[in-house]
């Protein structure tokens, strides 16, 4: 009876309950009638066990992290450095809208962040340049999606620790499918700027000019350095990385670009405290899911059912996609990566996929859904920052999309993708 | 109607002033987290000598953050919810569906609360943290050893205010439902992002 949890608790969330809620609701009422109601509390038990955990602390302070680096008027040093490499390509101003997202993404490794910052400089500039307003939103809500991918990424750690895989491991394999990404958002600009004539954002620079743009962006570029290099390096755990990240943006906004006053420090620590306190409930209250997972034998269930499909694990991966992508489409990543780990990693695991890599497929295609409508949450941000309907935004933003679901696919079938870096630097056998 | 919205008025300033607290507090939790963090960096790989109680004391404050804060969240709508069919029903139907939701997440926190003041008041309550003190005097030489209680209280206080905040939200949803919205006192808009 217990494995009516599943469709109770998608029922729950289908109406409309907040996921925390749900994740505790559907496996109580289940254990309540089935007459488990000391499991009831072994739920309340793993929600606060959920919560205390010191590899967790990164969240909380990753998020710290990127709030200070948005405040710090790092985004305009990153944009100049773009600039100087590629903006006099034709198309320019695109494609320094996606360069700076994968820079930006080794900073704050959030797409809402992304959008925000890099559309409200970047989207007004390439309308005045002559793009239209809702490509220019659909270039930015696009890239944005590379944020959680390359590391530092916040999904990336809830899905390490609710899962049990090494946070290290996952930043290292997101680099390459971000970067790819990046690189085919960049080729699909391309195409587009030959076919349509788009402008260039001006003269080229000269080597000398790069090589200041680039000293000028050098100390917020090495913030993903010192992250990776220190946990990669075994000096810091990725915990005390975040916070090092923490004091390095302080000092960075405080001493370098001086764009952040003390005065603005409250306000930044109640917004990363008021997600992070949602996101820690969340996390908690994933566990307390998952022990009824395992306890319902859902995995084992499931995986018959997935079996009794095909047993070829290609088709069962591009299945598994498109279950993915539809799920992406109505709830955002951090969440929909609480409630289908659990739930479709061991069985992906047993069927011979390795950890990291459906780690990985989970953490792009969800992250991807964040940009798809109806419900892609960087698309009513990219319209909130241009003025511009979700609906325009949808269609503009659509060859975009197909760029990312090839990448996807690529990802997905070519595991060394992301599994050579973890690979190489022995994260990884 | 009357006695309704006095009662929201009430709980409005009461809710107000205690989530103005816990916000408070949650910014000076997050704000210590990452000191004691860096601390135990500095102590580990600069004098090599790890301290023992840095990474419990950043736990501890994490706790309290996460307690006191998510009220505020859920409060002005920042917990994550798939709002689909209530964007397609029409206004009073989605009011009557907001309202029944509410009633299932007040049902969730009553029976929460329950087992967190057991737990508290349990064996698990009755063991000490492994490496956090408090003085009892002045002069330092007397400390006593923090239980294990006063960290797990921080979910069990921030179930109180939640249960608080969702009386607040079901009588603000059923004015609304009788069609009196207008006479709401407004939430003040705080700004949330997210981990994506």
């Amino acid at each position: 009876m217990l494995i009516w949890f599943l469709p109770v608790f998608l029922v729950l969330l289908m109406i409309g309950l907040p996921v925390f809620f749900a994740l505790l609701a559907a496996p109580g009422a289940l254990l309540w009638l089935n007459g488990q109601e000391r499991d009831i509390t072994l739920l309340y038990r793993n929600l606060y066990n959920g919560m205390d955990s010191f590899p967790l602390m990164a969240i909380p302070f990753f998020m710290l992290a990127g709030e200070l680096m948005n405040r710090g008027g790092i985004t305009l040093r990153l944009v100049e450095f773009s600039q100087a490499l590629v903006g006099h390509l034709r198309g320019g101003l695109a494609h320094v809208n996606v360069l700076s997202s994968i820079m930006f993404a080794g900073l704050s490794g959030s797409a809402v962040a992304d959008t925000s910052a890099l559309g409200s400089m970047l989207i007004p500039a390439m309308e005045k340049q002559g793009y239209t307003r809702r490509f220019a939103a659909a270039i930015t809500a696009a890239s944005s999606v590379i944020g959680p991918i390359i590391p530092p990424s916040g999904i990336m750690i809830i899905y390490a620790y609710v899962m049990g895989e090494s946070v290290a491991a996952l930043f290292l394999a997101g680099i390459v499918p971000g970067v790819l990404i990046g690189l085919g958002l960049m080729f699909m600009v391309k195409l587009m700027a030959d076919r349509y004539d788009f402008p260039t954002a001006g003269r080229s620079y000269t080597w000398r000019e790069r090589g200041e743009a680039g000293l000028k962006a050098f100390f917020p570029l090495m913030t993903p350095v010192i992250i990776l290099g220190g946990i990669l390096g075994g000096v810091f755990t990725p915990t005390e990385a975040a916070a090092i990240a923490v004091f390095y943006a302080i000092i960075i906004g405080l001493f370098v670009t001086r764009s952040l006053t003390l005065g603005e420090m409250p306000n930044v620590l109640t917004r990363a405290g008021m997600t992070s306190a949602v996101v820690l409930l969340l996390v908690g209250a994933a566990m307390s899911f998952k022990t009824v997972v395992s306890l319902s034998h859902a995995p084992e269930q499931l995986a018959a059912f997935i079996l009794s499909l095909t047993e070829n694990p290609l088709i069962l991966l591009f299945l598994i996609n498109l279950l993915l992508f539809v799920v992406g489409m109505f709830l955002d990543a951090g969440p929909a990566i609480i409630i289908l780990g659990p739930i479709l990693g061991p069985v992906f695991v047993d069927l011979g996929v390795e950890p990291v890599h459906f780690a990985i497929i989970m953490c792009v295609n969800l992250t991807v859904g964040l940009a798809t409508p109806p419900m892609g949450l960087v698309l009513f941000v990219a319209a909130a920052v241009s003025r511009e309907r979700v609906s325009t935004i949808a269609v503009a933003i659509l060859p975009f999309l197909a760029v990312e679901v090839i990448a996807i696919f690529l990802i997905t079938f070519v595991p060394a993708i992301s599994l050579t870096v973890p690979r190489l630097t022995g994260f990884l056998n | 109607m009357e006695p309704i919205l006095a009662a929201i008025g009430l709980l409005h300033r009461l809710n107000g002033a205690l989530l103005a607290v816990g916000r408070g507090i949650g910014m000076l939790a997050m704000a210590a987290m990452v000191v004691a963090i860096l601390i135990q960096v500095f102590f580990r790989y600069v004098l090599g000598n790890a301290l023992p109680w840095p990474d419990e004391a950043a736990r501890f404050c994490m706790l309290w953050m996460t307690g006191l804060m998510a009220p505020t969240a859920f409060r002005v709508g920042g917990f994550v919810a798939i709002d689909t069919i209530e964007a397609i029903l029409p206004g009073r139907a989605m009011q009557v569906l907001n309202f029944c939701l509410l009633c299932v997440t007040l049902v969730v926190l009553v029976i929460a609360a329950q087992i967190g003041w057991k737990e508290i008041t349990g064996i698990g309550g009755r063991f000490a943290t492994a490496s956090l003190y408090v003085p009892l005097s002045l002069s330092f030489d007397e400390w006593y050893r923090v239980p294990r209680s006063w960290m797990m209280l921080s979910l069990f206080i921030g179930l109180l205010l939640l249960i608080l905040v969702n009386i607040e939200l079901l009588l603000r949803r059923l004015v609304a439902i009788l069609q009196g919205e207008d006479q709401l006192p407004r939430i003040s808009d705080i700004d949330m992002a997210g981990p994506e």
